[in-house]
């Protein structure tokens, strides 16, 4: 299936990369890994006239203390034994991303900014064009709950989750300079704007504050098959315990939305708790009545919901459990 | 033997195994042009006009055909010709071919085929089976019944079930739902004509039926058969998805003629599933009778199936739905009513257990239910109802070699059954199936004198074997089995033969790789073949030693004269001596038809076959109740498969079919949304990964079949219909909910589960197991009373 | 093609814009060296089978799902159909064809002949992506228990053997590499760009 044509930009450094970028009149996608983008240029899903590939910038693709850099690859950082063992949450998401072979070209960077993904979005043009397109391509209204406001496309990474609960900053290189923005604040609740970056904004390097490798951090992912899938619901959780009684807890549910969602407010109130059955049942209750799925991915609504709760529960039981 | 019934790799596997091995895609020719279809966006429209001239303009683009260009309709069953090349007046569904295009590129072509204007004129699409039950103006096609969308309707009626199920202790009557599963093998479909100079036209194809295909291409191009050339190069996969003669190879052709060069349509994955060709979707209602003996008394069977837009295999499909539950149960009392309907989806066809698989699971799951009432230990209930070997059924079928006791035996002891049905915690469970299949269809789909399979054999001076067969090498290695049947007589080894099996135009015609014909067709042609051969090398050795023909065996490249063997004479020995004045050695052996069997009412021929294929399985699995996912810990697998010719491969059948049964118990779901398929990628139709594949343990059963080659029977199809119900049972026994609907989802057991059906105490009673009769008899009911 | 839902939209052109200028690009495939002109938005699996003609990666699915397409880029497997070509200017790579000089009748690498032996191999068509990840498994781990070796070659399709061979076979292969590698120690054959 050949891809639709483009100019392909090879730049070396974050600066020639933007300075490409700006010329190159708001038409262009920037690829890492390549695993998502080609794909859904296969499927003319919004392809632009110029692909800029970060593979050549070195400082993406490098580790720096508590910073990973966003071209690097999926099964580097499982295989990192520093990554292994500092943030073995993060590892938990990354290992369940897709299929071992995508991973060895995915990156970090990508699985963060992955497509949000839709039945009616994720097809081929002709399959759209016989559905009279959706909003998010092509189209003006949403096939899934019609309406002309909002794309409910889901959000679909596995890592996000898991940096939204560890309070990682993502660093952004954009035509203004460089900012960074609290992992918490990057998505936004629309399928097709999805997140802050502006047009020309290079997601550089995530940072884990030092705090984060105090939690302890897991992630759970519902998926019909153990390879392959995306998330139909994914929950990360974080704890950091002091002699079992809850410092903080963050709890965050991803693919149910079009952004990964944390509930800060249900697990606010078990600071200075201990975490029992009771109340671990609680709160994955009170999580799971939150969402609100609707039906576009391959688990029926009711279910990704319950599911959230089951494996909101056994996460927290896990991660409650004395160390091994 | 020294040959037959050794695990042999097979024939081609180096050719495969070093990418060296020509698939089509992998052949180019010079000049050859790419071709692409435009298809339809919509599932019910009369076409009001096609208007080409933009594409012809595009430079690059040497020819655009549409549905004028050839209305001879088509199709693989002469009943059914219910195809064209391309859409005529309507199209009837998403991704029909609307038009061709050939182009220097592929990026011309793409860009030609949207150049192509179609005006349309929607019509009402029949999406569901319930509303191609109904009466409409405009049915998908002219050949329908009582002006519905109903194809073919089969109404069998053995004995009196009424009766029978009135004098039952127990009756059971549930409704299962069945989702259209799909092939999803690795290769596209693709195809390269060449229509040449001198008026020929050859064709390339990723095809399990060179033969078929031969003869839809002369029907469609009233081309003389002999000006035509269908050649099969290695085919990557195709389990009944490239059995049938398919539009996307009469448009290549029409392609070839208007150009004159060769034409290649290499589908990408999603025109390979809306070519489809899958598994029904089906509704089966079926009651079933017990006698307070424990033995099954009738069968009431209605099944409705959604065959799409095209007729396909469908009306084999049809029946098979239902004769195919006349085994392995002695069943006295049958009645049957089947209905095959048109919907404005991509056919439905044959796919591995053709037919077979829906009822199956039905039929295994409500026999389980019934040794549940009957206070039956399942296997005892199955054993107990067994047909014998060498009988008949109601309905006529010829039932020789029987392995299932045998099997069902071995399972039972490997499993560890005894100690664990019924006796595993909660969310552990175990479940048993049987299966039964046909080896190869007695009657051949056209009425014909050709005979069904024919060999030729050729060795000349340098002693190189050739076997020549149209019989299509799909993966299933049914080159490395003739080649076995031919070594095995000669006393050679594998290295001497060569199987030529892809070229009509040097092979005789074998009807191709479907209804798991070919070991017992083929096998049994090339073996009469190598006697023919094997005749002359004896008379040689005769000749060369002076002692009686008939005292020789032929063994290790050596003819031994069995009462002095010390006289021997080398197999080269041999051969030269044979081919002295007449040149290299040439036989042929044939398969011509099934012995005579079968009944004489309407529909008799249908499943009817030389031998029969018996399957008995034991499924272990987990099932967490919390979330409804199912773990496959492990499954027993007994086939008898008669003889195993080549144990690797009939293994490697055993566990592709549990893989290929368990994806559609569990995960494979080809859904649909208003027409548009839902899942027309590997992404979305899912199939089992390696790891949640279990491990298998295979129990050949060899019962000898007293007509297949060296005892030989199918081993590719039969061997996926238990693993479904099996896994069903299993699930059954470990948490205590029927599920009558495939694929069994997680979602759908925990909604089983929630609805109050299941929990620890819906289980099969774990202390009076084996109590027999301890429930009240049911009443009796039938099916659509 | 005017649009399906009846008014006189007509649909933008999903393929052909302005001309894209082709990039001179060199490759190292299986230790020849190739320099050519390749289009931005070709992919390597084009690369390999229509402008090299090495048509032993196969084209399965062309989503990155399968796996038939995997080669070795610079020690890594990767899905051929989801790399750039471009991605390969100056790089090495190995495809099927390159892993043993089996292709004049040699000898198989020992993970190419344990896939024959086994009955790994049926239809053929996903072989050459299993056996590319394979080889770079056990490069990688000579020693992988059988957990290892599911979760590796879960990101390659097989329809045919249900995968249970194809895990026997990587095993064997693996067994046979220790001991070949514990008499002679070789360099790796993808390591080094097979010649």
């Amino acid at each position: 299936m050949i891809l639709p044509a483009f100019r392909l930009h090879r730049p070396t450094s974050i600066d020639e990369a933007l300075i490409v970028a700006a010329s190159c009149d708001n038409d262009f996608d920037y690829v890492g890994g390549g695993t998502d983008l080609l794909p859904n240029y296969k499927n003319r899903l919004n392809p632009r006239r110029n692909v800029i590939a970060l593979w050549r910038v070195p400082d993406l693709h490098a580790m720096n203390g508590g910073s990973l850099g966003a071209m690097m690859r999926l099964v580097e950082l499982e295989r990192d034994p520093d990554v292994q063992r500092r943030w073995p949450g993060l590892i938990e998401a990354v290992e369940q991303v897709a299929t071992p072979l995508v991973r060895q070209q995915a990156t970090l960077g990508g699985n963060l900014l992955v497509e949000t993904r839709c039945y009616y979005f994720n097809q081929s043009h002709d399959w759209r064009a016989s559905k009279g397109y959706c909003m998010k391509a092509d189209g003006d209204v949403c096939l899934v709950v019609p309406q002309k406001e909002v794309c409910y496309a889901v959000y679909s990474g596995d890592a996000a989750a898991v940096l939204l609960a560890l309070d990682a900053t993502f660093t952004i290189h954009g035509f203004e300079g460089e900012r960074e923005v609290r992992a918490r604040d990057f998505f936004q609740p629309d399928g097709i704007r999805r997140n802050v970056l502006r047009r020309g904004d290079i997601l550089t390097s995530v940072r884990l504050p030092p705090e984060a490798e105090s939690y302890r951090a897991g992630y759970l992912k519902l998926r019909l098959r153990d390879s392959y899938d995306f998330p139909d619901a994914g929950v990360a959780a974080a704890v950091k315990l002091d002699g079992g009684i809850v410092e903080d807890l963050q709890v965050v549910v991803n693919a149910v939305s079009m952004t990964p969602l944390i509930y800060s407010d249900i697990t606010g109130p078990a600071r200075g708790e201990r975490l029992t059955p009771a109340l671990i049942q609680d709160l994955a209750a009170a999580i799971a009545a939150r969402i609100q799925p609707v039906r576009n991915v391959m688990f029926p609504p009711q279910y990704r919901k319950r599911m959230v709760g089951v494996l909101a529960r056994r996460l927290l039981t896990r991660l409650t459990l004395p160390a091994r | 033997m020294s040959v037959v019934g050794k695990p042999a790799p097979l024939v081609d596997a180096r050719a495969k195994v070093t990418g060296s091995g020509v698939y089509t895609d992998d052949i180019k020719l010079p000049g050859m042009l790419v071709g692409k279809i435009l298809r339809s966006p919509l599932p019910h429209a009369r076409i009001l006009s096609i208007d080409t001239s933009r594409a012809e303009a595009l430079p690059g683009v040497r020819a655009v055909v549409t549905g004028r260009e050839s209305t001879v309709r088509f199709g693989v069953l002469p009943v059914s010709r219910d195809e064209t090349a391309m859409a005529v007046e309507r199209v009837i569904y998403i991704g029909d071919c609307v038009a061709g295009v050939a182009a220097d590129e592929e990026e011309i072509a793409l860009e030609a085929v949207r150049l192509i204007d179609v005006r349309y004129e929607p019509l009402k699409p029949i999406l569901t089976i319930d509303d191609a039950l109904e009466k409409t103006s405009t049915p998908i096609h002219d050949k329908t019944l009582d002006g519905t969308n109903i194809q073919k309707a089969v109404d069998q009626n053995f004995g009196d079930v009424d009766a029978a199920f009135a004098s039952s202790a127990f009756v059971e009557k549930h409704e299962f739902r069945f989702a259209a599963v799909t092939h999803a093998f690795t290769e596209p479909h693709c195809v390269i004509a060449h229509h040449d100079h001198d008026g020929r036209l050859t064709v390339w194809s990723a095809t399990q039926v060179p033969h078929y295909l031969h003869r839809a291409l002369s029907e469609v191009l009233s081309m003389p058969m002999h000006r035509i050339r269908v050649i099969r190069p290695m085919v990557g996969g195709a389990f009944g998805g490239k059995s049938d003669p398919f539009p996307h190879e009469m448009i290549a052709a029409l392609l070839s003629i208007r150009t004159k060069r060769p034409v290649k349509i290499l589908f990408d994955r999603e025109e390979v599933f809306i070519t489809n060709h899958g598994r029904h979707p089906t509704r089966t209602l079926m009651a079933m009778g017990v006698s307070r003996e424990g033995l099954i008394t009738g069968l009431d069977l209605k099944s409705l199936i959604d065959g799409g837009a095209w007729g396909s295999f469908g009306v084999v499909t049809t029946y098979y739905n239902g004769v195919l539950c006349m085994g392995p149960y002695r069943v006295d009392n049958f009645r049957y009513s089947g209905r095959r309907v048109y919907t404005n989806k991509p056919p439905s066809g044959a796919m591995r257990g053709h037919g077979a698989v829906n009822s199956r699971f039905a039929m295994e799951v409500l026999v389980d239910i019934l040794a549940e009432d009957a206070g039956i230990d399942p296997i005892d209930f199955r054993l107990r109802n067994l047909l014998p070997p060498m009988t008949k059924t109601i309905n006529e079928f010829r039932i020789t070699s029987n392995g299932t006791r045998e099997g069902l035996e071995a399972v039972r002891g490997a499993s560890g059954w005894n100690d664990l049905h019924g006796k595993l915690p909660y969310g552990e469970g175990i479940g048993v199936a049987c299966g039964f299949y046909i080896s190869g269809s007695a009657l051949p789909i056209h009425w014909t004198k050709t005979p069904q399979s024919t060999v030729h054999i050729k060795i000349d001076s340098d002693g190189g074997i050739t076997v020549h067969s149209l019989a299509a090498e799909i993966g299933q290695g049914s080159d490395t089995m003739l080649a076995q049947c031919v070594a095995e007589p000669l006393g050679v080894g594998l290295d001497r033969i060569r199987v030529f099996s892809s070229d009509s135009d040097t092979a005789p015609i074998d009807l191709g790789s479907y209804s798991s014909r070919v070991t017992f067709m083929a096998g049994n042609a090339a073996l009469r073949a190598a006697e023919e051969i094997r005749k002359e090398l004896v008379a040689a050795a005769s000749v060369l030693t002076g002692q009686p023909a008939a005292g020789f065996v032929l063994l290790d490249e050596k003819l031994v004269y069995a009462p002095s063997p010390d006289i021997t004479v080398s197999f080269m020995d041999a051969l030269q001596e044979a081919i002295k004045d007449k040149g290299a050695l040439v036989a042929r052996g044939c398969y011509a038809a099934a012995p005579p069997m079968g009944g004489k009412f309407k529909g008799a021929a249908a499943g009817l076959s030389p031998s029969y294929t018996f399957q008995a399985y034991v499924a272990r699995v987990g099932v967490d109740p919390e979330t409804g996912f199912v773990t496959v810990r492990k499954m027993w697998a007994a086939h008898d498969c008669g003889r195993a010719l080549n144990p690797l491969a009939v293994v490697g059948q055993i566990q592709g079919c549990v893989h290929m049964g368990l994806g559609q118990a569990l995960t494979e779901d080809f859904r649909y949304n208003r027409g548009n398929i839902l899942d027309a990628n590997l992404l979305d139709y899912r199939t089992l990964t390696p790891r949640q594949m279990p491990p298998v343990e295979v129990f050949m059963i060899e019962t000898n079949d007293p007509e297949g080659p060296f005892g030989a029977k199918e081993a590719g199809e039969g061997p996926i219909l238990p693993v479904a119900p099996a896994v069903a049972n299993a699930i059954y026994d470990a948490v205590g909910v029927r599920l009558k609907e495939l694929p069994m989802t997680p979602d759908r057991i925990l909604t089983a589960l929630q609805d109050g059906r299941g929990g620890p105490g819906a289980r099969p009673s774990r202390e009076s197991s084996r109590r027999e009769g301890k429930r009240a008899p049911r009443r009796p009911a039938t099916v659509g009373s | 093609m005017s649009d399906p839902r009846g008014s006189d939209v007509t649909l933008y052109s999903i393929q052909r814009r302005e001309p894209v200028d082709r990039v001179v690009m060199s490759v190292t495939v299986n230790g020849t060296r190739h320099r050519m002109a390749a289009r931005p938005y070709d992919v390597l699996l084009d690369l390999l089978r229509e402008r090299i003609g090495l048509t032993g990666t196969k084209r399965g699915c062309d989503m990155g799902t399968c796996g038939c397409c995997t080669v070795i880029l610079e020690g890594r497997p990767v899905l051929s159909c989801l790399t750039l070509a471009l991605q390969a200017d100056g790089a090495r790579v190995t495809t099927i064809e390159g892993i043993a000089q089996a292709q004049t009748g040699g000898q198989l690498h020992p993970v190419q002949q344990a896939f024959a032996d086994t009955g790994a191999s049926q239809c053929g068509f996903c072989t050459p992506g299993f056996v590319m990840t394979a080889v770079s498994l056990i490069e990688q781990n000579p020693d992988p228990t059988e957990a290892q070796i599911r979760e590796a070659i879960s990101g390659n399709m097989c329809r045919c053997t249900g995968y249970l061979s194809i895990i026997e076979a990587i095993t064997r292969a693996a067994r046979v590499l220790r001991e070949r590698g514990a008499r002679s120690p070789e360099p790796a054959p993808t390591s080094g760009g097979a010649s």
